[in-house]
């Protein structure tokens, strides 16, 4: 059973964040309730007051904008799967969306939902991360980027306002000398929680050495974090073997996980290590070729 | 917390109902005697109580789990359930394929199974297994193990018209 | 692992039928893909309340203090209850049906905790109220007081004496012993001795139907109980808990959407006919998934220790088998569970040496009672992998160590019994593994491994418990045909089953019979939808009322044909001259002639199993079972090295089912069992801590997708030989056993390392090779 609450059903973005600035801090956004309607269930949560945005037309498409990758927040899961351009310029996140909950959950649940939400173990955040996403909340007052990376900040903790909804998000279309990779490992083959995510990417230049990697991992810290020593230890390094080793092993570094009932702490700081080698491993296989 | 009028056109029938917003779908509907739907567990795990919801200009109703939306949310919308896909006497051809398949145990998931492969086939009438099973990952079968449920699906996948669309 | 040659059949010929064995369209089916068919939760009454069960948050404690009075003067709350109200309720919880006999004293539950509570979320107060969110609403103004008691929550701690008690005397619910030969002579010959230890986890049912149901009292005072059960027989306790005659409670089961032993007890009728019963009106309770999972009973964790004396050509020669299981708050069904445990610990071997103590031990964890296989499967993981280790340590083939001590038919099982019917272990064992093929080669870190499990399990009860069931078959006067039997329908066709058995008798196609059933006060009680004995029992009690009917309509129409009984037959709607079928009458008008002369046109039978004397107290020795189902499971396992992760690449089984009644749900059960036995190796982690459970939904308890494991290859083969109509066994069960220890047998194959428990999870694979390494 849920809790009592309002529901408030804007039609427009702009009344939708007329009413957040007017009611917030006990109000908040509904999208997919994928997550929020389990939360409100169990308890977890119990804000006064709900707004749709299910519905608002402004929180969705997906288009190319100059040098730019541009999703509405309010973009679904499913719609990322079938976009033609997330699969050309942000494959990481296409793979993540392919196995984030299921089909029926992938058709509600938004890409804003899944960060906003900041689940440690959040899908999508990885791929974003490795593409150098970049997220745009908006109240009434106006607009603000905030790179992903600093977005994030704890266990379902984020520098979103209480007035502020994430509208959209967008990153850099990769150069062609890349690629992008996300793994993740769950305890059965469909619909599972991460026990730890990642993904990677690697830009190179003609000589095939990395000029750029960013590597993320999730589900292994209160927050996804980047590998910045291995990032920084690949640079320059052409990538084979060794240099994938090192970085693999270095990455385990950034993370910071904990016991609890899919895995232990020490099981992933181990799988850092094996998902951010293969990761890299992939990508190597295309630089070749 | 104020009950409003909503209007859900449940397997083409309009209904106007005075509700909460605190209400799922599921129980929305259940309530309005669609029983069909199934309760499994009320947290998008299980997929039991997936319908087919199409908001208006939509060229097709998407599977979604009916416990994860505010009937509220739906409001205006059309859903579709197993029980408006065919009757004992006209059942859907993959109401029927079902049947034969031996793909119908307890019965208890199957009519989330049926809109989900439902859902599949209006968009891709020739799904391959791997296609199938992608799109029924959602719904967990106790009984069965899975393997007459996608033999069903292939079955009502060769009988249904190429065609794309109208399946109904 | 070399590949196996099918074992040939012996030159079997069942008589051809027209439509048992074909995969006809089951009688419910069509029904539940158009979403007609009602589950217990999908029925309403007027002036419905609606119920909750207000639970205790503590594994183990007294109630200290308990006050209802606020959540009962809630607007909208019809009542509350709590033990003060229902003293007397308390429920016998051992053996379900017929008897109704408590045989162990220490079995009752009381309905409602009084003084103390003995698991996390035992039932304390129930609540009805005018809507489900006022009964919701009512659960926090429950004002209530725990004092915390030292707790127990391993059997081998709870065996200690000093242990905290859960029941008196001490915390050992029941033992059961074997004793066959003489082992110290058995192991003194021995050129080998093995040892080894198993450790079988929790598994929640999870069936896709949480529980549900509706009581009313009717225009006679009869309490109506509108349920998903496996047994409408409960409304003999239901009567004496609640205080009323047992002609004045009625059960009418649903199609019920997954049982698998979870719903085999009582679950939600007590607390619905205690509060129609308090409040006159009708009362709706449904549990939530959560509530499910908390509040119903679990598989039985077992510890399972092997020693097996082995000559070195592979004959055992002796062995001592262990068995201590988890009983958990309450004894339910545990001294029944570990009996079949017991019976079965040595597997489908020749062990003429044999000693087994077995023990069920209380704790303050989750209770424990019924579930596919009832201790069976435990025992099979524990021999299986104990064959696999023996042959690995004699260096010998693990299909060659085995057919050196499978059982035949004429030999004898661990407490004696002779074993009547065919055991065609080689021949499945083979077929299975066949049906894998060619190993897949390793690929990078992944390395393959295939593996086997041979079985045995039985069907039918226990037999010094009399079992019987009744059925109902009549022909209608425009041919149709009508059967009526209290059969409870788990979802595996127990319903379609007996029409199908009734259409081939009376030669009538199948849609052209109706089945009425499950309705303890309207219908034959057929008895519990357990033990995998519905088929047997009830296919062969309409066997025989089909049979009779068939003889009075023969008999009817030997006289109109003046022809001898014996050149007549019936098939599609006629009765007919065998070598002259233009020669025929309608079933339809020989009825009305039957009718008109007052000759009968339907018939009640019984069918009784055998009836035996409980074994021997200090030697376990007797006869058990009716039957036994003799089968294997073969599975091709890819393991990831680094992250351990497993992917099932292949799996086949082959069970001698004797005779398939309807092919298709043959096959079905083939499949589901043993993917539910592939979950219970891989995935299905019930996580308790201090009695609490850590995996309260299906987020946390992961049960198997359609992506987690490919189709199963389900080869049938019908012997013939079953106790069951036309020669079947049963396969509910038997199904579910060796998928488990076959997964686990391919592992072991492909990391060269064996692991001693479940379930395979990531960890625990790595760890193993891990280990295996230094």
């Amino acid at each position: 059973m849920l809790p009592e609450f309002d529901l408030l059903r804007p039609h427009t973005l702009p009344e939708a964040l007329a009413l957040l600035a007017e009611q917030a801090p006990d109000i908040m956004p509904l999208a997919g309730g994928t997550n929020l309607i389990v939360e409100l269930r169990g308890g977890r949560r119990s804000p006064k007051k709900l707004v749709d945005v299910s519905r608002l037309r402004e929180l969705r498409g997906i288009c190319r904008d100059d040098g730019h990758l541009v999703i509405g927040g309010g973009t679904t899961i499913t719609e990322l799967l079938a976009h033609p351009l997330i699969g050309e310029h942000g494959r990481p996140l296409r793979q993540a969306a392919a196995m984030l909950g299921n089909p029926l959950v992938r058709n509600r649940a938004t890409v804003a939902g899944n960060l906003a939400n900041a689940s440690p173990a959040a899908d999508t955040a990885p791929p974003l991360l490795a593409l150098g996403a970049e997220i745009e909340l908006v109240s009434s007052q106006g607009a603000r980027r905030v790179p992903l990376d600093e977005f994030m900040v704890g266990v379902n903790k984020t520098l979103i306002r209480p007035d502020e909804l994430l509208a959209s998000l967008r990153w850099p279309v990769p150069p062609a000398r890349s690629a992008a990779r996300f793994c993740k490992i769950g305890l059965r083959k469909a619909d599972a929680c991460s026990v730890i995510n990642a993904a990677a990417m690697v830009v190179w230049d003609e000589g095939g050495r990395c000029r750029q990697a960013r590597i993320a991992i999730g589900a292994a810290a209160p927050r996804p974090v980047r590998a910045y020593a291995a990032e920084t230890a690949l640079q320059g390094q052409l990538l084979q073997s060794r240099a994938i080793e090192e970085a693999a092993h270095l990455a385990v570094q950034a993370t910071d996980p904990i016991d609890d009932i899919r895995g232990t702490a020490a099981y992933r700081r181990r799988m850092a290590e094996v998902t951010v080698r293969r990761l890299l491993m992939q990508i190597a296989e295309v630089a070749g070729k | 917390m104020k009950p409003e009028v909503i209007t859900l056109n449940v397997n083409g029938r309009t209904h106007h109902i005075a509700l909460a917003p605190n209400v799922t779908l599921l129980t929305a509907v259940r309530d309005l005697g669609y029983t069909d739907v199934k309760c499994g567990c009320e947290k998008g795990d299980c997929g039991a109580c997936a319908v087919l919801l199409a908001f208006p200009g939509a060229e097709r109703g998407e599977p979604v789990n009916s416990c994860l939306v505010l009937a509220w949310q739906a409001d205006g919308a059309d859903i579709t359930t197993v029980a408006g896909l065919g009757t004992a006497a006209q059942p859907h051809p993959l109401q029927a394929a079902f049947a034969d398949a031996g793909a119908i145990q307890c019965g208890y998931c199957s009519p989330g199974f049926i809109i989900a492969a439902k859902a599949l086939l209006d968009c891709n009438p020739r799904p391959t297994e791997h296609e199938i099973r992608d799109a029924i990952e959602g719904n967990l079968c106790r009984c069965t193990g899975y393997g007459h449920i996608v033999d069903a699906i292939r079955g009502a996948a060769d009988k249904l018209p190429p065609a794309k669309g109208g399946a109904q | 692992m070399t590949r196996y040659t099918a074992k040939p059949l012996p030159p079997i010929q069942l008589p051809e039928l027209r439509q048992v064995g074909k995969p006809l369209r089951r009688v419910d089916a069509m029904g539940k893909a158009v979403g007609a068919t009602a589950y217990a939760g999908d029925f309403s009454m007027p002036r419905m309340l609606h119920a909750k069960v207000f639970r205790s948050s503590q594994a183990s404690a007294y109630i200290k203090r308990l006050d209802v009075r606020k959540a009962r003067s809630l607007a909208g709350v019809a009542c509350v209850l709590t033990a003060a109200d229902v003293p007397n309720a308390r429920l016998a919880s051992d053996i379900p049906g017929q008897t109704g006999q408590q045989i162990r004293a220490g079995s009752e539950v009381p309905a409602l905790a009084s003084d103390r509570v003995r698991f996390y979320g035992e039932p304390i107060a129930l609540i009805a109220a005018e809507t489900p969110n006022i009964a919701e609403r009512a659960m926090p103004l429950i004002e209530i007081e725990y004092e915390p008691l030292p707790g127990v929550y391993d059997p081998m701690e709870a065996m200690k004496p000093g242990a905290p008690n859960l029941h008196p005397p001490d915390n050992i619910v029941a033992r059961w012993k074997i004793r066959k030969g003489n082992t110290e002579a058995g192991f003194a010959e021995a050129d080998l001795i093995v040892e080894n230890t198993f450790r079988l986890p929790y598994q929640e049912h999870a069936y896709l139907e949480p529980e549900a149901g509706v009581a009313w009292i009717d225009e006679r005072g009869v309490i109506n109980i509108r349920v998903s059960t496996q047994v409408i027989e409960h409304f003999r306790s239901i009567a004496r808990a609640v205080g009323v005659p047992q002609n004045k409670i009625r059960i009418q089961g649903t199609m019920v959407g997954g049982g698998f032993g979870g719903k085999e007890d009582i679950t939600v009728e007590i607390y619905l006919a205690l509060l129609a019963k308090h409040t006159n009106r009708p009362v709706k309770l449904v549990y939530t998934r959560e509530e499910s999972i908390l509040g119903h009973s679990k598989r039985h964790p077992y510890l399972i220790k092997h020693r097996t004396g082995v000559k070195k050509h592979g004959r055992i020669s002796a062995a001592e088998i262990e068995l201590i299981s988890d009983s958990g708050a309450y004894p339910y069904l545990s001294p029944y569970v570990l009996l079949y445990s017991a019976v079965m610990s040595n597997g489908p071997y020749r062990v003429d040496n044999l000693r087994v103590e077995a023990a069920t031990v209380a704790t303050n964890n989750p209770y424990t009672s019924a579930f596919r296989g009832f201790g069976g499967p435990q025992a099979c993981f524990a021999y299986e992998q104990q064959m696999d280790a023996i042959a690995e340590k004699l260096g010998m083939d693990p299909l060659e160590l085995r057919k050196i001590n499978y059982v035949r038919a004429g030999d004898s099982t661990s407490t004696g019994q002779v074993l009547e019917s065919a055991a065609w272990l080689e021949e499945t064992a083979t077929r299975a593994m066949a049906a894998l093929g060619d190993k897949t080669p390793d690929h990078g870190p992944l390395k393959v491994g295939q593996g086997f499990a041979s079985y045995f399990q039985s069907y039918g009860r226990i037999m010094w418990l009399h079992d019987t069931s009744q059925a109902w078959v009549g022909v209608e006067l425009d041919g149709t045909v009508t059967v009526r039997a209290g059969v409870p329908d788990l979802g595996a066709g127990q319903a379609n089953s007996l029409c199908q058995i009734a259409a081939e008798v009376l030669g009538v196609p199948l849609e052209h019979v109706s089945i009425y059933c499950t309705d303890s006060a309207i219908t034959p009680l057929s008895g519990t939808s357990t033990a995998t004995r519905q088929l047997y029992m009830s296919g062969n009690a309409t066997l025989m009322a089909a049979t009779n009917v068939r003889q009075a309509l023969l008999d009817r129409a030997s006289k109109h044909f003046a022809e001898e009984i014996e050149t007549l037959d019936m098939a599609e709607g006629r009765v007919f001259v065998k070598s002259n079928p233009s020669k025929f009458v309608e079933l339809a008008d020989l009825a009305k002639a039957c009718a008109a002369e007052g000759a009968h046109l339907a018939n009640l039978a019984m069918f009784k199993a055998p009836f035996s004397d409980p074994i021997d107290p200090e030697t376990g020795q007797g006869s058990v079972f009716p039957d036994f189902t003799f089968g294997a499971y073969a599975v091709e396992v890819a393991v990831d090295t680094e992250t351990g992760q497993l992917a099932v690449l292949k799996a086949a089984a082959c069970h001698d089912v004797g005779r398939a009644i309807n092919r298709a749900a043959v096959e079905g059960q083939i499949a589901g069992g043993g993917m539910q036995g592939l979950g219970y190796a891989l995935m299905e982690n019930l996580i308790v801590k201090d009695g609490v459970i850590q995996t309260p939904s299906l987020s946390e308890y992961l049960i198997p997708t359609c992506k987690d494991f490919p189709k199963t290859t389900v080869i049938i083969l019908e012997s013939g030989t079953g106790v069951g109509p036309f020669g079947a066994k049963g396969i509910g069960e038997p199904s579910f056993t060796p998928a488990a220890p076959a997964l686990a047998s391919a592992v072991a194959d492909a990391i060269g390392v064996r692991i001693h428990e479940l379930p395979l999870t990531p960890e625990r694979v790595l760890a193993a090779i891990d280990g295996a390494k230094k």
